[in-house]
């Protein structure tokens, strides 16, 4: 039964999260920021001054993009919220799961509902499990983190 | 048949008399965007669609009047859908009677963002980074999600600048308004992942008091903004300028844009909003990922520190003779650091995860959590000296007296009190200096710096970032050969390092290079080498910066050796007292200058 839910899960992630791996080979794990570092006198000096946006449209029409997440806005249902949200703080999850407790572990209890610290518990006892090596992504990460929470 | 009748007669009754009182109702005019031009209005918004009268930018009865009929007498449900709050104001002004459309999109807007509250985000000045004092402000649309307030939606007005961002072009199209500007909406944890973690600026929150129709107001007409773009000014209408005239939107008795005709540098609309009554009712802190690893360095007992910075520089993992709390202290922090240095490109990626893998495997380890308490103040951004300073002293050059007058728009010296401001940053546009000399009885124009950039950053254990300075001026000079006085031209660009002796004091040296254009000079300019040494010393209410400078040039004019001293005492916020001295040795020759001022800043 649980590898029937995740072999479906997966399924549906690599479906609502296809463009993950179009955006960056990188993925979307740990150091999935890399590529919007900021660095340098001169990029800094005119960024401070001009705050630009480094696309091209208004909400309106694409809502922008957002770390790996490409629609922008904090949507859909909690598995699709789960994975935005993996996708954009997992460097600071993998801390807080690590120590059991912090504002990440907060939110996704908000979005699990449930109680962060039991969320926080389950993240400290299972952290070996859903960071098993240094180059976990976020896709696997959040469908062990939905495994764990759900048994 | 009845609403016919009804929609009729509302038709009918909107003459002039009845129009007129909502056409140039303040509410009307905040809500287009339309600012008075002469004795016309011109609506600030630049996109076409945001108009339904031809002439709608420029007439608030046409374009009023054509809202009505769209909403009436017509069936453009797209349309519609684009102007919620143009709704709202003719629904509260009972100039409609149709109902509202269905709109799937704006439905999911609000279904996404669920509202709670607005939140008014300040993001302060990068390390080592003057030009950033300004700041840069946003808007925040507070969640009623479960969990916390990540969940919530940044709203950013920016210009739309296509990837030109090194380019000469990209200053140029940013001052002229060659770049369009627009609202994009993302996640908040997305926003503290930018400045809080990438640009290292800390953010400060002030949550906004609006009632519950207030804040649905507000996001309908961020709806109908965010489908817009307007011609984007670096100076003048910028990311803060726009979010003032959106605040106007929903309260349009504050009237926060009228203060910002010229410049609008975005501290300064947070210091106009907090002196809106009763309009801030909360204020938050929330350091940079940087400001947090200093402090928690800070707060680590001699045993923690000495371990941390085996870990972050060597990665040994001693940790003998530590608590599990201060294990998890020491560890959590190198944690941070390992992210910071990443963002920073000082590590590779595939190093990158091998520590960060590491560290956070020895944390899962520790039983106990750290006894840090996190950084939760920060120096108020918002109780700084104002923007722009007006300086007038007395004073002697060689002898004789002169009496000497400043004025400076924009922003922040060394001397100038650093309460709130990044310490150690300094950021001059502008600023023109006349002078009267006693014996010879002339007034003149004495020193025009176009721009000024100055950034002392000391090096520490975990930070190394150079000190730099940038300085463009126009000075008056006197050539002791000649005894002539003339205009020169000066260009000048130096970096260097600094070092904290104690927290109060700071050290540095610089090495800098010089051009000088002028036809005063005697072969009309120079190139220089030259190197400087200081020290900046900040006792809050007293600052001292002394430096002597060696200047090496390719005309014996350029040639020279200076010392100069400068010190202020604050007597309140926008006053304080300044004394400077400085001498020079040029040709055999030397020039000694003592000024006594009093500094406003307003």
């Amino acid at each position: 039964m649980k590898k029937v839910l995740m072999a479906s899960l997966s399924a549906a992630f690599l479906l609502a999260s296809a463009n993950v791996y179009a955006i960056d080979s990188t993925g979307c794990g740990l150091g999935s920021m890399a590529w919007r570092g900021q660095s340098g006198i001169a990029p800094q000096v005119l960024a401070a001054t001009t705050n630009g946006l480094f696309f091209n449209q208004t909400f309106g029409i694409t809502f922008g993009t957002s770390g790996c997440d490409p629609n922008g806005r904090v949507t859909g249902g909690t598995g699709r919220m789960v994975l935005a949200f993996m996708e954009n703080n997992m460097e600071q999850y993998a801390l807080d799961a690590s120590a059991g407790r912090g504002e990440t572990i907060d939110t996704l209890a908000g979005i699990l509902n449930m109680d962060s610290a039991k969320l926080g518990e389950i993240s400290k006892q299972n952290f070996a499990y859903m960071f098993d090596n240094q180059n976990v992504d976020a896709v696997n990460v959040t469908l062990k983190l939905l495994e764990i929470t759900q048994a | 048949m009845k609403k016919f009748w009804l929609s009729l007669f509302i038709f009918l009754s909107l003459t002039n008399v009845a129009l007129a009182q909502v056409e140039n109702s303040l509410s009307w005019l905040a809500l287009v965007h339309y600012q008075k031009d002469g004795d016309k209005y011109q609506s600030t918004i630049d996109s076409e669609t945001f108009f339904l009268a031809q002439d709608g930018k420029t007439n608030p009865k046409a374009e009023l009047q054509a809202t009505i009929n769209l909403f009436e007498n017509t069936k453009d449900t797209e349309k519609k859908c684009l102007f919620p709050a143009r709704y709202k104001f003719l629904q509260k002004n009972g100039l409609v009677s149709k109902p509202f459309p269905k709109c799937k999109d704006l439905e999911q807007f609000y279904d996404d963002l669920r509202p709670a509250g607005v939140t008014l985000l300040f993001t302060d000045a990068y390390m080592n980074n003057p030009s950033s004092l300004f700041g840069h402000t946003l808007i925040r649309i507070d969640t009623a999600r479960k969990g916390t307030q990540l969940l919530a939606h940044g709203a950013n007005y920016g210009a739309f600048t296509a990837g030109q961002e090194n380019s000469v072009l990209f200053a140029v199209w940013g001052l002229t308004g060659g770049y369009f500007g627009g609202f994009t909406v993302k996640p908040y944890y997305d926003i503290i992942n930018t400045y809080n973690n990438i640009e290292n600026r800390d953010i400060w929150e002030f949550n906004l008091n609006f009632t519950p129709e207030e804040l649905d107001f507000f996001v309908a007409h961020l709806w109908e903004v965010g489908h817009t773009q307007t011609r984007y000014y670096f100076f003048t209408q910028n990311c803060s300028y726009m979010l003032m005239e959106v605040l106007d939107a929903v309260r349009p008795s504050m009237q926060l844009s009228q203060q910002f005709p010229v410049q609008t540098i975005p501290l300064d609309t947070i210091k106009a909003v907090l002196q809106c009554q009763g309009l801030v009712k909360d204020i938050n802190y929330r350091p940079s990922r940087q400001a947090k690893i200093k402090h928690r360095y800070k707060m680590m007992n001699d045993k923690q520190k000495e371990q941390y910075l085996e870990i972050i520089h060597e990665q040994e993992y001693d940790l003998r003779g530590l608590s599990e709390a201060e294990k998890a202290d020491v560890l959590e922090t190198a944690y941070q650091f390992v992210q910071y240095q990443y963002v920073a490109k000082n590590l590779e990626l595939d190093e990158y995860r091998k520590q960060s893998f590491k560290l956070l495997m020895a944390r899962n380890k520790v039983t106990e959590q750290g006894s840090i308490a996190e950084l939760d103040k920060g120096k108020e951004p918002y109780l700084t000296h104002d923007s722009i300073r007006a300086e007038v002293g007395m004073g002697f050059r060689n002898g004789e007296a002169f009496q000497e007058i400043s004025y400076r728009p924009a922003y922040h010296s060394l001397t100038d009190d650093n309460y709130g401001f990044l310490r150690g940053a300094e950021i001059n546009f502008l600023n023109a200096k006349f002078r009267h000399y006693d014996e010879q009885n002339k007034t003149v124009l004495q020193q025009f710096d176009i721009l000024g950039i100055k950034s002392i950053s000391p090096m520490d254990a975990m930070f190394k970032p150079f000190s730099y300075e940038i300085k463009w001026d126009v000075a008056r000079e006197y050539n002791p050969d000649t005894e002539d006085e003339g205009y020169v031209t000066h260009l000048k660009v130096g970096t260097g390092a600094s070092y904290a002796v104690t927290d109060e004091i700071w050290t540095y040296a610089q090495l800098n290079s010089y051009v000088a254009y002028g036809g005063f000079l005697p072969d009309n300019a120079y190139l220089g080498l030259g190197g400087a040494i200081g020290i900046y010393a900040d006792f809050d209410k007293w600052r001292v910066l002394s430096e002597a400078e060696q200047i090496y040039a390719t005309d014996k004019f350029g040639e020279k050796t200076k010392i100069n001293v400068e010190s202020a005492y604050t007597l309140n916020r926008n006053n304080a007292l300044a004394l400077r001295y400085s001498k020079e040795w040029r040709s055999g020759k030397d020039m000694e200058e003592s000024l006594l001022s009093w500094r406003h800043y307003f």
